[in-house]
């Protein structure tokens, strides 16, 4: 029986030989599938067990940090000091989620970025507990913390983003109505599922990021996009008399395209309500007439390659939160009507609070339109940096002399006395500021309440912010959406100044 | 292995030869027993059990258990019995399977006491599914009683082949037990939210008789096959080169696998009916060298598994969770224990995350039947291979006894028994690990449960009361000479 008995044991011997192979595919080999699995929950656990990074404004605020607990299997609890302040930067970290930074950085945050590796080991083996690397952002505390102030202060849905336009550096970035990242911090799973399902249901959405997330139409502040397209031609300067009817009369349709409550446009030199205004003067007071007609001798082709230059149309804008694209679609047939709507920014053409910061921040920074970005560095635990972002142009919007003509007309919006912004503005603040109003009609038949927009930068002689506001429901640009735009700058400014 | 382990030590049959008188006539030293080693070793193993124990401490609160001490000197007592148990019924015995099965059973202890700290999801306020306050003690009793059983294995069976004697009565036992589940109502048969009939359960108090069956069942097997291996070794007709048995001896082959499927169909436990049926194939291979046997029940095995994944549900859906685990609903749903598990070795890697610093309470009865996967998950690959080899070790020194004593009642009873651990142990850590298709049976030694854990010690007392028998010195004339020699027992 020893002979059988032998092979008895070569069977065994294979059969301990397959567990030993498969264990090791199981566990040296399958383990970065296994744990990209969604339904992971060692994974989502295993981060509240060691202390996640913190995020930092670039004045070292921390907006978001890991607080040792001991709350069963979790040691670090997610904590946002400010947390609506923060929240559309932040996002949220959750047992089972992430959004915002937390989600994109989330790798050097957790610490398992592979430039981590290194760091994690030296602890592993000096007996020191593993940590996630820090996430300083281009966000200044100031500015921050007065656009959320005064966004909730207009009590309406609307987001702004403001931009150094030299760098491309985001400064503020905020939402309201926006929720609270804190709550989304517990450990209770049915807690959780409770609050995120209230958040969601909302109907004030809560969650929505309206600074990059949502599109409203730009109204009147596309026209720096169709003054651009018309400096491009050669044909015009902003002293350029342009045709500025009272009514404009649209190709093919019955509709008159008219100015704000039906004025004209008339600087002095057009009685008539028939002749012509120079550029400079439509642009202060946003004569749509003159706009529309100026748009549809341009034609569509030319004002949507323009609106691609100042980065409309862009599905893959990141920052590294992704951007919902700002659209210029094709209009159907050229159709002219349409295309007069769309050059006053006022038919299939939206954008977000960032895009409207870009336009300003490309005029502002010589027509060169740099990439924003939120992530100033990643500094691992033991304060070597890991990542330094690196400033990117995203190209030419404009020529240099065709930024300083739109810069001369945005000025005037300020400066002029008949100015659309100039009330509001000049009332508010010492320093100078070029920008450019909007109101956008909504809803069926125009019949919604009318979105505030407004676009600016500032000082004027030396940009150090752009700033782009969208307030739902706002009314007049210079109204609900100007005051908002220069209580950032000023708190902005001033903190520059104190430094 | 073997050769680190007891070094110089002569293969087989060798320990009688050493002791044959030299030419001189005077006699060289008996063999030596190696009780030494085996106390060494069996140190060692407490050892790295407290360590593991404090490690646990350490993990999950900071600090050594409170009860390290206490603990430590009662699992090192309750081993120290069964050595000194040895020592005095089995002086021969192979050093190495008490240490190993004692390293196995410490781990098992600790590992039960570090899931039942940590609670059902981490949560130490909820007990695990299955697991109560006090599982930990519990198991802890659970072992004085398999070093009890253990030692009343070894000073009631004096020689393997008393147990021949028994041969039929141990089989209507083992049948007893094997059926008794499926003959009793759902209530006291079935293990509670897996629909398999495998308990008796009265009271509180709940014991798996196929445990003890499996003992029974291998001891009929032997006397049976030793009985009738002549017969069943006649050849039949010549097929393809292999030697077919007559068509009027597959009958007691039939009987077990028809048995083996009845166990499936009765009691839904898959894992037993493969056990059963495998230890009976191969100890039939072993008494009649006829590789047709294992030909045949490979066949009938296969053929069993098909046909029941046909005709039964749950067991086409082990099929569908072994290859399909992370498709669709399968893992939220019926791969949920799988994944999981698969989700803890994943978690541990090659490392493994430490003792107390895994999360192995997500997955569904960790304590029992996917224990393998906590030690996986904490201990890494590295600690895993390290349990796979000490399996590997007992079902070697089990074999080498097999093929070292002469009785071939004993041969088979310990190849029988040794090739139960392997394929058990196959069964359930390639279950778990998706080698194969799952199939829920303790692990020997580490699953939570007394049964599994009594009948593994009494197994492990087969097999050390096997090599002890085989590695004793061949009784010594008393006088040299004469007509009529004198023996001497031991």
């Amino acid at each position: 029986m020893n002979h059988a008995l032998r092979r008895v044991s070569l069977v065994v011997l294979g059969m301990f030989l397959l567990l030993l192979i498969n264990v090791n595919y199981v566990q040296a080999f399958e383990p970065p599938f296994l744990a990209a699995q969604q339904d992971n929950a060692r994974v989502f656990a295993q981060q509240f067990q060691y202390q996640r990074g913190s995020i930092l404004t670039a004045d070292n605020k921390t907006i978001a940090e890991s607080v040792h607990v001991k709350q069963g299997i979790y040691s670090y609890q997610r904590h946002y000091p400010d947390p609506q302040v923060y929240a559309p930067v932040t996002g949220y970290n959750s047992l089972y989620s992430n959004t915002g930074i937390e989600q994109t950085e989330d790798k050097y945050l957790s610490g398992t970025a592979p430039q981590l590796t290194v760091h994690n080991l030296i602890d592993l083996v000096t007996g020191k507990p593993k940590r996630g690397a820090s996430v300083q952002l281009t966000i200044n505390s100031a500015a921050q913390q007065a656009a959320y102030n005064a966004l909730k202060a207009t009590g309406l849905p609307s987001g702004v983003v403001a931009i150094q336009p030299s760098t491309g550096a985001i400064l503020a970035l905020a939402s309201y109505p926006t929720f609270n990242p804190n709550k989304y911090a517990t450990f209770d799973g049915a807690q959780l599922n409770r609050i995120d399902s209230a958040y969601r249901n909302d109907p004030r959405q809560p969650l929505l990021n309206r600074a990059i997330e949502e599109t409203f139409p730009p109204g009147s502040t596309f026209k720096i996009v169709t003054s651009s397209t018309a400096f491009a031609t050669g044909n015009y300067n902003p002293d350029t008399r342009v045709y500025a009817p009272t009514n404009l009369k649209l190709p093919g349709t019955t509709h008159q395209l008219i100015n704000y409550d039906n004025l004209p446009c008339n600087d002095g030199t057009n009685p008539t309500g028939n002749g012509k205004v120079p550029l400079i003067y439509a642009f202060t007071v946003s004569c749509n007439t003159v706009f529309g007609n100026l748009g549809m001798h341009l034609g569509d082709n030319a004002l949507r390659a323009q609106a691609n230059k100042f980065g409309m149309n862009d599905p893959n804008l990141t920052i590294p939160l992704p951007v919902a694209q700002s659209n210029y679609p094709p209009i159907p047939n050229n159709d002219p009507a349409l295309t007069a709507y769309s050059a006053i920014g006022q038919y299939n053409d939206t954008v977000t609070a960032l895009q409207e910061a870009m336009f300003s921040a490309a005029i502002a920074n010589n027509g060169n339109l740099m990439a924003p970005y939120m992530v100033q560095r990643v500094i691992a635990p033991d304060l070597t940096p890991l990542v330094t972002a690196q400033q990117t142009s995203m190209g030419q919007a404009v020529s240099p002399t065709m930024a300083a003509q739109v810069a001369r007309m945005m000025v005037s919006v300020v400066q002029q006395p008949y100015g659309t912004a100039h009330l509001a503005v000049t009332s508010m603040t010492n320093y100078t500021v070029a920008a450019k109003t909007g109101t956008a009609q909504n809803g069926a038949n125009n019949t919604g309440l009318d979105d505030a927009v407004f676009t600016c930068y500032a000082p004027v002689n030396n940009p150090q912010i752009a700033i782009g506001v969208i307030v739902k429901g706002g009314g007049l640009g210079a109204d609900a959406s100007a005051p908002v735009a220069v209580k950032i700058l000023q708190a902005y400014l001033s903190s520059l100044a104190k430094r | 292995m073997s050769a680190v382990a007891t070094p110089g030590e002569p293969a087989g049959t060798g320990q009688l030869a050493a002791a044959r008188p030299d030419a001189t006539g005077s006699m060289v030293p008996m063999p030596r027993g190696r009780r030494q080693t085996e106390l060494a070793m069996l140190a060692f193993a407490v050892g790295v059990v407290l360590f593991a124990y404090a490690n646990v401490g350490l993990g999950l609160n900071g600090h050594i258990p409170a009860g390290l001490v206490t603990y430590g000197i009662g699992f090192a007592a309750l081993v120290g019995i069964a050595h000194l148990a040895v020592r005095r019924l089995a002086p021969w015995a192979d050093p190495l399977l008490l240490p190993l099965a004692a390293l196995l059973n410490g781990l098992g202890l600790v590992m039960i006491y570090r899931l039942q700290q940590s609670g059902r999801n981490g949560n130490p306020g909820n007990v695990i599914y299955g697991m109560t306050s006090s599982t930990a003690t519990f198991q802890l009793i659970w072992t004085a009683l398999g070093i009890v059983g253990f030692v009343a294995v070894l000073a009631l069976i004096s020689e393997p082949r008393v147990l021949q004697r028994y041969t039929y009565t141990l089989g209507a036992v083992g049948l007893g037990l094997l059926a008794l589940p499926a003959l009793l109502p759902a209530r006291f048969s079935e293990v509670p939210g897996t629909g398999a009939k495998i308990q008796v359960a009265v009271g509180g108090f709940s014991f798996q008789p196929e445990e003890f069956a499996k003992l029974a069942l291998a001891v009929f097997f032997a006397g049976y096959l030793v009985a009738k291996r002549d017969v069943l070794a006649l050849a039949g007709r010549r097929v393809l080169g292999i030697d077919l048995p007559r068509a009027r001896d597959l009958g007691p082959v039939l009987i077990a696998w028809a048995a083996s499927l009845l166990v499936l169909v009765f009691e839904s436990d898959i894992g037993t009916s493969a056990l059963f049926f495998g230890l009976f194939v191969v100890m039939l291979y072993v008494a009649t060298q006829r590789t047709s046997w294992l030909l045949i029940g490979g066949a009938l095995f296969l053929a069993g598994a098909l046909i029941a994944a046909k005709l039964f549900a749950h067991v086409g859906e082990r099929f569908t969770i072994w290859l399909h685990p992370f498709s669709g609903t399968n893992p939220s749903h019926a791969a949920y224990q799988l994944v999981q598990g698969l989700y803890g070795l994943g978690y541990g890697g090659v490392l493994g995350t430490g003792l107390g610093h895994g999360q192995p309470y997500w997955t569904p009865l960790v304590q029992s039947d996917f224990i393998i996967t906590a030690f996986g998950e904490e201990l890494g690959l590295t600690g895993l291979m390290a349990i796979l080899l000490i399996y590997g070790l007992i079902v070697e020194r089990g074999l080498r006894a097999a093929v070292a004593v002469r009785d071939p009642f004993s041969k088979l009873l310990a190849a029988g028994l040794s090739f139960t651990v392997a394929l058990q142990v196959f069964v359930i850590v390639g279950g778990v690990t998706r080698l194969i298709p799952l199939t829920g049976i303790t692990t020997p030694f580490l699953s939570q449960g007394g049964s599994s854990l009594v009948a593994s010690w009494m197994l492990i007392a087969l097999l050390m009361r096997i090599s002890d028998t085989a590695r004793r010195p061949a009784p010594q004339p008393i006088q040299e000479e004469g007509m009529t020699q004198v023996v001497r027992g031991r």
